[in-house]
């Protein structure tokens, strides 16, 4: 056919300037056509990166196996998909540049870099060097940036360093994106990227295995701002300044000690504060107050009920079907190891390594919980690798370098338990590697193969918790972090990877390193957020800071946890809220069991702990706002007769005196000026059903976002 | 309501920065315009037959099978030449015009707990992923009704018929309680006993001054929608099903499931897009005769389920028909899988994913006809296979959803509507 004898005529055109072009010498299939191959989209999730290829075709997913696509390229299919012998042929070129029908259509145009350096690596015999250069240092320009103005254009560059041999810009080969598109724009003809939107961008390059993250940012505002008197408390405070200092963001004034000793106190030990606390806190004028406080709250008991409630929801303590014991036991000696300060290293090393009756010993039941050997590879990812290891199961991570062996072999450490009443290891047992069909091999994550004759678990337990890892103290400063200041420098926090970066990667090192060299002490990490001066920040926002939602700049008001807010409303009005069966006085943070039948802790959307929690929010949704509404959790407890509120009026108080009273304990201040002139004359006007009216006052008071969040 | 309390955020347009999955709302909602006009449901009434209800019972008798097969009950003609039905539905066979029969339903999962996701989500349950049901992704997408939720199941839903990685905004409301009984009333609707409009007032205007006071308050759009709900008689008046004359209750019948299709009627009819009515009980492993005919041994009339199921079922066609509101409104009957061809030494039959059947009238609906069929035995599909996944993808497309529209998960990932599923030509008006 004339037309396809003319195609094959420019082919022959474009191989003999190709070889003209490009640098004499063999191309290197690692470095040289795997690059083109996830350029191209070749190897992506979605085409023949696809577990199961695609069209009969598979490649390893973004090119994490050279071996096995070499053999699926070269070997297998001998002469289709390579054909030295008539190159142009070659499905690897015929189906790319349009020539032969491709469900994927074009992906390398004729003409194209691309196609030149395939045809030419056809043309010098398809090989693949049985010694390849390994990739060393990736180069890369913009590193981080900060430039003045939207529309500024910045040239993209990439340079690698490999382990011998001449470094080479490998600009062309590397795959660039950016998070926001439409605050970053690319243009890969000019190399070069466009800044469209103030703010902190990110743009990410990806060569071989390496994934990098460059932040490029365009100031907030004009102005700079001036924060030479800033005060700092500890290392964040001259990291979060240093990040204000770059975009020009201005803070919010600190907050007032009233706000200061509520946020606190619902943060460190789930519990408002009484009156009492609040005037003594706002009479001491001694220096440091706010930091003593911070220790008395750490060292109290309600400090240990609250943060044992945490880390049972963290790690997922529920009972199992027909046995509550299990899932006490664990709570109690979970409470246990927060009151004898236990280093948090230990207390996960005792509880990847726990075997034993789950009735007497506690840890033994978080194997136990974990129900099979896969779900444990994930509980464990999730919880102390801050990890979602899941996506690997059956592929591997498209956004990250989790492939199925680190998943499998992770699932393959926990494969040799009985988890049964007791735990017990076991000889037998395994776990499918399904990429292989063999048996999978104990692995550590993205690490090593352990060797199968050794205790797995205590192998694994000892590297996660050792400063080897480099996930385990970065995934619980994250969480403690998150706690506190309502979003995880790593967010979501169980998400941490390359191309889910920290927006301040140095103050993420920094708690890392401070927790794993200070004795993993929880309380540690929690007073230095508490007593940094970025924690007392307002929450109102001043002109320049309005929209920011991630540098702190003023403080975030967040939902605080079902079970908090439950225990928040009894502390107010003075009425309990029935839990199951408990006995009455019983708080919700204290309960055991998940399952307790509470239907206000339902409708408030406690966390059923049957998955993760981690991203989500107590309070929220049309149920949780109604029963708030109109339902019992407040109507009832504001009109009971033995509440605080009946009594109060019994006692012949004056409206003013109550209203303060409950100012103090649900928004932990006393009324402004304003408010009190607003309550005075609002209520006095209401002279018949006075206490009707002093009602609907306190409904309003426990409906407020003021209220409702911690802020 | 000009306060910032009730009124709608702005935040997520001027967040600062990139970080997470922003800046998406803006580029979908045109999306959504677009494919909404061309819509032919406006809602959808999904009656969820919890437990797999046979359909050697119902839709797909096999008069002519062994007897070991047959069951119980006897096929009757309709009133569409060439179909018939179960004899336990006799109101429905007068309504087959309007109604399509699909008897080639087929899935490899014979698990309630992971077949009752696929049917409700379209996607077979993954453990990396928590995908949405049909309601919450309508709700997500369909952003047209404002004042009442946009998903809502009656009485309760299954947790796989909830929102999965979309989140809690996209919840099914669930009215909880008993339609059927005379006190039924809508978990915290209503205001608190004591609370007359008045005190509402007073305590809207009393939140209201305290939102004042603090300028700077994030406002709460849940907040204020539910409070828009609680305090709108009219949307309100939605869920009062005591307001319909006797004559439309009865026709509905007695029974939980009948009350449940009047009220998501009167849902669909004041323009909420999903409507859920769960009905429970069809997990019949044993006495198909007392459990699908007579409900309670030795009944003259028949209560059991498929009595009741036919009663609700014809009454909420025809009503809907009455009103004009069929050709806008999608109903689906179905479960998660059928039953085992062969009966059980008890009288029952065990979970059947291979073939079975589901009803569909209205919304877009090419009435009077059966689709697919099974094999002599209804053992497998004989013609014209449909998977839960296809009849995901068909729903969604009578609906004005755009099937590949891309969904976010928390983490970014982007997951389409419906994935792997096509649209059952053959079922479409």
């Amino acid at each position: 056919m004339p037309v396809a004898n003319s195609t094959r005529f420019t082919f022959v055109l474009i191989g003999l300037i190709s070889v003209l072009s490009s640098p004499v010498g063999a191309v290197d299939f690692d470095t040289e056509i795997m690059p083109i191959l996830t350029r191209s989209g070749c190897n992506a999730g979605s085409c023949h990166g696809a577990a199961a290829g695609r069209g009969g075709f598979k490649l390893s997913l973004l090119g994490g196996d050279p071996a096995a696509d070499y053999e699926e390229i070269v070997i297998a299919r001998k002469g289709r998909r390579v054909n030295l012998a008539r190159v142009s042929e070659s499905l690897i070129l015929a189906k790319t540049n349009g020539e032969y029908a491709h469900e994927g259509r074009v992906r390398i145009p004729p003409g194209s870099e691309s196609e030149k350096r395939m045809t030419q690596w056809i043309k010098t015999g398809a090989n693949r060097s049985g010694k390849p250069r390994i990739l060393t240092h990736l180069e890369l320009q913009p590193t981080e940036t900060i430039v003045e103005s939207v529309g500024t254009r910045i040239p993209l560059k990439a340079v690698a360093r490999f382990d011998h041999g001449d470094p080479v810009d490998v600009t062309d080969w590397t795959v660039w994106t950016v998070e926001d598109p439409s605050s970053l724009v690319l243009d890969l003809n000019s190399h070069s990227v466009e800044i469209r939107r103030r703010g902190q961008q990110i743009l990410l390059a990806r060569y071989l295995d390496r994934v990098q993250a460059i932040r490029i940012t365009v100031p907030l505002n004009d102005q700079r701002v001036d924060l030479s008197k800033q005060p700092r408390a500890n290392f964040i405070d001259d990291e979060i300044i240093t990040s204000w200092n770059r975009l020009r963001l201005p803070p919010s004034p600190r907050c007032d000690d009233a706000t200061y000793l509520r946020r606190v106190a619902l943060d460190l030990t789930g519990t408002l504060p009484t009156p009492e606390r609040i005037e003594q806190f706002q009479k001491d004028q001694r220096p440091f107050k706010r930091e003593r406080l911070v220790d008395e709250l750490l060292s109290s008991e309600q400090f240990t009920t609250y943060f044992t409630y945490r880390l049972a929801t963290l790690l997922r303590i529920r009972p199992q079907p027909n046995d509550a014991i299990g899932a006490k036991i664990f709570h109690e000696w979970i409470r246990d190891q927060l009151k004898s300060k236990r280093p948090f290293d230990q207390i996960a090393f005792e509880l990847l390594t726990a075997t034993g009756d789950t009735h007497k010993i506690g840890p033994a039941n978080f194997s136990r919980q974990s129900g099979d050997a896969r779900n444990q590879a994930e509980r464990v990812s999730l919880a102390f690798l801050g990890i979602r290891l899941q996506c690997a199961n059956c592929h591997n991570h498209p956004l990250d370098r989790w492939t199925q062996d680190d998943y499998h072999g992770l699932a393959a450490v926990f494969a040799r338990l009985d988890r049964g009443t007791i735990v017990r290891t076991t000889t037998r047992g395994g776990v499918t590697n399904p990429r292989t069909g063999e048996p999978a091999v104990p692995r550590i994550p993205g690490s090593k193969y352990l060797d199968e004759q050794s205790d797995t678990r205590v192998e694994f337990s000892l590297w996660a918790t050792s400063p080897e890892n480099p996930f385990f103290a970065k995934a619980m400063v994250n969480r403690i972090w998150k706690m506190l200041m309502g979003r995880g420098l790593v967010d979501p926090v169980d998400d941490l990877r390359d191309t889910n970066p920290a927006t301040h990667p140095k103050l993420l090192d920094r708690l890392a390193n401070d927790f794993s060299t200070n004795g993993f002490q929880i309380r540690r990490t929690l007073k230095l957020i508490a007593t940094s001066e970025a924690y007392t920040l307002s929450t109102k926002t001043i002109p320049g800071n309005r929209a920011d939602r991630i540098f702190y700049s003023h403080f975030i008001p967040r939902s605080i946890e079902a079970e908090v807010l439950v225990d928040a409303i009894s502390h107010v009005t003075g009425v309990d809220e029935r839990l199951g069966s408990t006995p009455p006085g019983t708080r919700a943070i204290e309960l055991t069991d998940v399952a307790t039948p509470v239907p206000a802790l339902d409708l408030l959307g406690r966390c059923a702990r049957a998955a993760s929690c981690d991203g989500d929010d107590a309070g929220e949704g049309l149920p949780a706002k109604l029963h708030l509404l109109n339902g019992p959790i407040i109507n009832q407890k504001i009109s009971s007769p033995k509440g605080r509120l009946h009594l109060l009026v019994q006692e012949g108080k004056t409206n003013q005196e109550i209203v303060t009273e409950f100012y103090l304990r649900a928004l932990g201040r006393s009324p402004t000026k304003e408010e009190t002139a607003y309550w005075n004359k609002t209520l006095d006007q209401h002279g018949d059903g006075r206490t009707e009216v002093l009602e609907d006052f306190l409904w309003s008071l426990l409906n407020t976002p003021e209220f409702i969040m911690n802020r | 309501m000009s306060n910032n309390l009730f009124s709608t955020a702005r935040r997520d347009f001027l967040r600062i920065g990139s970080l997470g999955a922003l800046g998406l709302t803006l580029g979908h909602r045109s999306q959504i315009q677009a494919a909404h006009r061309q819509t032919r449901a406006k809602s959808c009434i999904l009656i969820w037959l919890d437990g797999g209800p046979s359909h050697l019972e119902t839709f797909d008798l096999k008069p002519d099978a062994p007897r070991e097969v047959r069951g119980p009950f006897q096929s009757i003609t309709t009133k569409t030449p060439g179909i018939t039905i179960s004899e336990l539905l006799p109101r429905t066979a007068q309504l087959t015009n309007s109604l399509a029969i699909i008897r080639s339903v087929t899935s490899p999962l014979g698990e309630h707990g992971i077949a009752n996701h696929y049917l409700l989500t379209g996607y077979k349950p993954s453990p990396a992923i928590d995908y949405p049901s049909l309601g919450s992704v309508t709700a997500h997408m369909r952003t047209d009704q404002q004042t009442l939720p946009r998903y809502i199941a009656i009485p309760e839903a299954k947790s796989t018929a909830g929102a999965g990685f979309l989140g809690t905004a996209y919840q099914p409301f669930t009215t909880g309680g008993d339609p059927a009984k005379p006190q039924f009333a809508v978990r915290d609707l209503d205001f608190y006993p004591g609370v007359d409009s008045a005190r509402m007032d007073r305590r809207k205007s009393f939140l209201q001054q305290l939102d004042h006071f603090h300028k700077n308050s994030e406002s709460d759009p849940t907040l204020a929608a539910a409070y828009r709900l609680a305090t709108t008689p009219e949307a309100k008046s939605a869920f009062k099903i005591s307001d319909e004359p006797d004559t439309i209750r009865q026709r509905y019948g007695s029974r939980t499931i009948g009350q449940s299709c009047l009220l998501a009627r009167r849902l669909v009819e004041r323009g909420v897009p999903f409507v859920m009515v769960q009905n429970t009980g069809w997990d019949t492993h044993d006495g198909l005769v007392l459990r699908l005919k007579e409900g309670y041994s030795g009944a003259k009339i028949g209560v059991g389920l498929i009595p009741t199921f036919d009663l609700a079922f014809a009454a909420l066609i025809g009503d809907l028909k009455d009103r004009g509101l069929l050709d806008e409104t999608l109903v689906i009957a179905m479960g998660e899988f059928g039953r085992t061809p062969k009966l059980n030494a008890v009288g029952g039959r065990d979970h059947w994913p291979r073939v079975f059947s589901v009803a569909m009238a209205g919304g877009g609906i090419r009435g009077g006809q059966v689709y697919g069929s099974s094999d002599r035995v209804g053992e497998s599909p004989a013609t014209d296979p449909v998977t839960p996944a296809d009849l995901a993808r068909t729903i969604y497309t009578l609906l004005g959803i755009d099937p590949s529209h891309e969904l976010r998960t928390s983490d970014g990932r982007p997951i389409q509507v419906n994935q792997g599923g096509t649209v059952i030509q053959g079922l479409l008006a």
